[in-house]
């Protein structure tokens, strides 16, 4: 049987503790560090091991079991220097996939500098989704797949509605493919409530029909979907 | 056309409008659905149903602010509408 993956999450402020829970419930095996005494005890019920350790202490962090783990996520929201140290001693417990919680664009930088696998920057990230999300509410997700290519999930343009994918000829016009789309499909349960059920379309086809209120994701390099996006609220 | 007209005059009561709301959404036609709703609603304004029915139309056009507004006045009539709880709550982003 195929072995579960080990994680160790230090620091359990409000970012660390959702993720130690979250990889729970994705059947991970969660190994939960801090320092304060009653978070401990609170996440106890969820993880596989929760514990009171420095992580500032090598010691304590090799006798906690870190270095068992296949990746570990520094959340500590104290200072920038805790959670620097922590992450050289976990590099030094042989850990080669460390995730920092980044504070600050400067500590982002020391920690990739000095050898974070990822870093993330929790606030940053929502702040800038949340942003477009009031600039452009008919994006509704946009994922950046590499350094020239995003993947985002648009509403369909009202100029395309009723038309099929190849007359819509949304490849030639804006040079992006469109790789899913999703409807909601009106139902009614036993009890005559209505409701809605999504419907994806994995693989559309050419004779496919975009219709008002579908959601097309769609694939394309920057600025092709920029020009998309400028016609999705006409 | 002409029958859609018939329809809707004979139209008359509150239970009749929903019912009619709902087989337009059935059928897509968004529009015509919202107009039934908003029938009930002039016949009785405490219609928790016909605001719920609404706010699932309206989420359906990715209209999430309109969506939230009618699942809330649909809970404000009825607390316990457990479905537009949990379409509302998924909504603004509270995990249940």
């Amino acid at each position: 049987m195929k072995k579960k993956k080990q994680f160790a999450v230090i620091g359990l402020g409000i970012f660390g503790y959702n993720v130690a829970v979250e990889l729970v419930k994705k059947n991970m095996q969660v190994l939960a560090v801090d320092n304060d005494n009653e978070v401990v005890n609170e996440i106890s019920q969820f993880v596989t091991h929760a514990l009171v350790a420095d992580a500032t202490n090598e010691k304590a962090m090799e006798d906690a079991g870190v270095s068992d783990c296949d990746s570990v996520i520094i959340s500590i929201g104290e200072n920038i220097e805790t959670s620097i140290l922590a992450m050289l001693i976990v590099k030094d417990l042989g850990i080669r996939n460390i995730v920092v919680k980044s504070l600050s664009q400067w500590h982002s930088k020391v920690a990739t500098k000095l050898g974070a696998s990822t870093v993330v920057y929790p606030e940053l990230e929502m702040a800038k989704r949340f942003v477009d999300s009031v600039v452009t509410p008919n994006i509704l997700e946009q994922i950046k797949i590499s350094k020239d290519y995003n993947l985002v999930e648009i509403l369909a343009p009202k100029k395309i509605w009723g038309k099929t994918i190849r007359n819509s000829d949304i490849r030639n016009n804006y040079g992006i493919n469109i790789i899913a789309i999703r409807k909601q499909v009106p139902i009614i349960d036993n009890s005559g409530q209505i409701d809605v059920k999504e419907e994806i379309n994995m693989v559309p086809g050419p004779d496919d029909e975009i219709n008002r209120n579908d959601v097309l994701v769609v694939i394309g390099s920057e600025k092709p979907l920029a020009k998309l996006k400028g016609i999705v609220n006409e | 056309m002409n029958n859609d007209f018939n329809i809707k005059s004979a139209v008359v009561d509150e239970k009749e409008h929903i019912e009619l709301g709902k087989f337009y959404f059935l059928n897509n036609k968004y529009d015509e659905a919202i107009y039934e709703f908003k029938k009930v609603l002039e016949i009785n304004s405490r219609n928790a149903e016909a605001y719920y029915n609404i706010g699932l139309i309206k989420e359906a056009s990715n209209l999430v602010e309109e969506a939230k507004e009618m699942y809330l006045k649909a809970l404000h009539i009825d607390p316990n509408y457990k479905i537009v709880r949990d379409k509302f709550n998924k909504l603004v982003g509270i995990e249940i």
